[in-house]
């Protein structure tokens, strides 16, 4: 996994009531390998194993594997502060948006200093998603949502023949071509996809829905970057490659290190707080389709070495 | 505001409540008395009933203002409005000497520069020239906008390289100094910090309470917009209102806060264990319950149903937002219903009146209970039809008439276009269909005062002096039952308060002239002496 220890990686999780967004938080707070924060509207809907809980003090829950839940009672800025505040810190914050919620709204509070937004994730029920965004009162309220999606989860497909989650997937491009489509159902989708980090772990273990399993490819250099070729390289990446992040240094500013994420086909590179000093090798992860990074790709684009790894 | 006696000559009051209301020589046959011949050139009415406000404003009290409008702080201060750039920055120095830390945030409120000349905005440039050491923070009166220095901007790390949303840029990329949307606000954590401070205080609710006595009122509502019944914010309440100094009886609705989660069934039975068996004494009361279903009108995220926005900026295309699902209003409306609580619920925009209105339908049609009283607040945009439906259903509105004045112009030229904005806030039409009603300043908003809010209702003027939509102006007769009566009905505290009548509270608002006699374009400009409480002379803390 690429470490940004100077910021922490926040998910922010949107979708509409029923779609599955809390289904997918238990999962996430039951499976997680590293220590979670989750921040949730409220506590109600969060269903955790009364067995995994350590201590429950009024807005925050403390789970023995060393993940927390929090609710945001007095607002997202507050409980966020109040989580950084945190010692230790957790190593992941991931949020629910409200089902009413633009989850682009919210993500819009994570780039405050010590975050780092990761992705915007929308959970949708792939059966009734079409008849939401038709419906008069909150049809707009769900095609903004799918708008600020980075990753749709394409959820239930269990419940409809196959031909209808790939026309969901098909009409899910007028609101969200960019986006990276998962379709699974009861919200199960592999972290490495979710969180963007290479398989650890995990091994070779089979992913949730056969859509999800995946390969991931790391690359690094001790050789500062030029802008100009990262930029070129966003432009040319296979669209089997679902997600690629990772930290460089750029030959154009020695000051900072610089944090490259891509999800679907978006894409951003900005600078964290942490000096370039302190980044001694640039180091990208890929995560794809199995066989999606060709041999060499990555040195080919990026003109450098590489220590491409198939997992 | 009794029909009994709708005049009368004077009151007889004993233990804080009316003994009986009409002339001297019926009063004294109930035995001994004093005769208090202190009001003998006033007018006495029922004390005036704010059924929608926010005890917020007494912090807001605490930082200096900043507004267009001419406003009076609790104590009694005269705070000109800051009619350009320049008195605002005038206004920022005077409150910048004052503070003894040089390094102290200086954070100030009101900031309403859609009146200022055109092209005219309140930068970080401005700022710096009152301070390049200390970081100022001033919030605009729509609460979605602040503008902060380059000092406060450098503390906070935001720069050219910031992706939040909301950060507004020059043409170079750097920031301006104006954050837009809470998003981009809440990087001022320093100024955050400072104001959750300021309205962490007993001073909020006793401020609260000045700026009421000073406008007439003893009986005011806090329709907080936080999580239900904060243990803190309780104690604070029982604490202020215990004291016989306290200057107003306090309505304090219960709610699941901005977002509307949570366990309702669980909340009600707190609101209503609140409400019938909470000892705290006659200044505190319980029993209503306010959500909030859209947004503002001139913040584009009220949700108007179709032909929706007249001429929405780009940044806020389509309709508005919903704060809270409208496919559960249905439920958590039926929560609270079940128990036996009244609803408040903000509706902005007609369609989220109609939302509201249908989930009070099916909770009546699945469990139906009289004399419910759910209220439509603001109900700003509700239609002729739904005023229909209200009467039918027993419902009540609050109508947010300060909105003519304040908004007026804008709802007009820009936000719902001439024919919906002469159609709004529509008092006529709630009396017209037989919908108990009152109105409101939703403080800290527009400032509270029933003569102003009357005022509105009664000329319907706007800012540049235009009348909207005439048809809606109601009598002054009308305006004062709204202020007072019609307050007290939607609290469920009319048992109590809104009319001067033997065994109710002794709580007057006391004023210079007679409201019905003034001509009515001048009834917000009558004198207010202050109140009396429970019996007790509370005289207002502003020099005439
Ligand atoms: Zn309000």
């Amino acid at each position: 996994m690429v470490s940004t220890s100077s910021a922490v990686p926040v998910t922010v999780i949107g979708g509409y009531l029923g779609a599955g967004k809390t289904t997918l938080l238990n999962h996430l707070l039951a499976s997680a390998t590293s220590r979670l924060a989750v921040l949730v509207n409220d506590f109600g809907e969060i269903n955790i194993d009364a067995g995994l809980i350590e201590s429950h003090d009024g807005e925050t829950i403390t789970l023995a594997n060393g993940c927390i839940c929090c609710s945001m009672v007095d607002g997202l800025a507050a409980a966020l502060e109040s989580v950084l505040a945190l010692q230790p810190q957790p190593e992941r914050l991931v949020i629910e948006a409200s089902g009413v919620a633009d989850p682009g709204t919210v993500a819009g509070f994570c780039h405050a200093p010590g975050l780092l937004l990761d992705a915007v994730i929308v959970v949708i029920d792939v059966e009734t998603v079409r008849a939401k965004v038709a419906d008069a009162y909150v049809g707009d309220m769900v095609a903004a949502q799918l708008r600020a999606a980075d990753i749709v989860i394409v959820n239930k497909i269990d419940l409809v023949d196959e031909s209808a989650t790939a026309e969901v997937v098909t009409w899910l491009d007028g609101y969200a071509p960019d986006a990276l489509k998962l379709p699974t159902r009861q919200s199960v989708v592999a972290p490495e996809l979710l969180f963007g980090h290479g398989s650890t772990d995990r091994g070779d273990q089979t992913a949730p829905a056969a859509d999800q399993r995946f390969e991931s490819w790391t690359w690094s250099s001790d050789e500062p970057l030029e802008r100009s070729v990262v930029e070129g390289l966003m432009g040319r990446v296979p669209d089997d490659i679902w997600r690629l992040k990772g930290i460089v240094r750029l030959t154009d500013d020695d000051r900072r290190a610089w944090v490259l994420q891509r999800v679907g086909r978006r894409w951003s590179l900005r600078p964290i707080a942490r000096s370039a000093a302190e980044v001694v090798t640039s180091e990208l992860v890929a995560i794809g389709r199995p066989g999606a990074v060709p041999d060499g790709w990555f040195a080919d684009l990026l003109g450098q070495p590489s220590s491409s790894e198939d997992l | 505001m009794n029909p009994a006696r709708p005049f009368a000559e004077a009151v007889a009051v004993r233990d804080g409540r009316v003994v009986a209301v009409g002339p001297l020589a019926e009063l004294v046959t109930w035995g001994d008395h004093t005769l208090d011949e202190t009001f003998a050139d006033h007018v006495l009415l029922p004390g005036f009933v704010e059924a929608h406000s926010h005890a917020m404003v007494g912090g807001m009290w605490t930082m200096p203002y900043v507004g267009y409008f001419d406003r009076v702080a609790p104590d009694g201060g005269h705070w000109p409005g800051c009619k350009s750039i320049d008195e605002v920055l005038d206004r920022l120095r005077a409150a910048a000497a004052e503070l003894d830390d040089p390094d102290d945030t200086l954070v100030a409120w009101g900031l309403d520069p859609i009146y200022f000349d055109a092209d005219d905005r309140l930068l970080a440039e401005h700022l710096d020239r009152v301070s390049d050491t200390r970081p100022i923070f001033v919030y605009h009166v729509s609460g979605h906008l602040a503008t902060v220095n380059t000092v406060l901007l450098a503390a906070e790390g935001i720069d050219r390289h910031t992706p939040t949303p909301g950060v507004s840029r020059r043409a170079d990329g750097e920031p301006d100094g104006e954050l837009q949307e809470p998003a981009a606000m809440s990087l001022a954590k320093v100024a955050f910090g400072k104001v959750r401070a300021a309205f962490g205080t007993d001073q909020v609710a006793w401020n609260y309470a000045y700026e009421a006595r000073n406008a007439g009122h003893t009986t005011i509502t806090d329709l907080g917009t936080t999580q239900l019944y904060d243990p803190e914010q309780l104690d604070r309440w029982r604490r202020v209102t215990s004291d016989p100094d306290y200057p107003a009886r306090v309505m304090v609705a219960a709610g699941p806060g901005i977002g509307g989660s949570g366990d309702h069934d669980e909340y009600a039975r707190l609101a209503v264990d609140l409400r019938d068996n909470d000892t705290t004494g006659d200044k505190l009361h319980f029993g209503i319950v306010k959500i909030i279903l859209d947004g503002s009108i001139q913040g584009f995220t009220a949700r108007i149903s179709w032909p929706h926005y007249y001429s929405a900026p780009d940044e806020h295309p389509g309709n508005g937002l919903w704060l809270m699902d409208p496919s559960t209003i249905a439920d958590v409306v039926g929560a609270y219903h079940r128990a036996g609580l009244t609803v408040h619920c903000h509706c902005n925009g007609d369609e989220a009146s109609e939302v509201f209105i249908s989930a009070v339908e099916k909770a009546l049609e699945e469990h139906p209970r009289w004399n419910h009283r759910h209220t439509v607040q603001h109900c700003q945009l509700t239609t002729k039809a739904q005023y229909r439906r209200m009467a039918r259903l027993g419902m009540a509105a609050n109508i947010f008439s300060n909105h003519i004045f304040y908004w007026g112009d804008q709802h007009r030229d820009i936000t719902v276009g001439p024919e919906r904005a002469a159609g709004m806030d529509a008092c006529a039409t709630a009396l017209r269909e037989g919908v108990s009603f009152s109105f409101h300043s939703d403080t800290p908003v527009t400032p509270m005062g029933h003569l102003h809010v009357a005022w509105c209702a009664v000329n319907r003027r706007t800012a540049s002096g235009q009348v909207l939509g005439p048809q809606e102006a109601i009598p002054v007769e009308a305006a004062l039952q709204a202020a007072t009566l019609g307050g007290a009905y939607q609290i469920k505290m009319d048992h109590l308060v809104g009319s001067i009548e033997a065994g109710k509270f002794a709580d007057f608002a006391v004023l210079d002239d007679d409201p019905l006699t003034v001509d009515p374009i001048s009834l917000k400009d009558i004198g207010v002496w202050g109140t009396v409480l429970g019996g007790v002379p509370q005289p207002s803390s502003v020099s005439a």
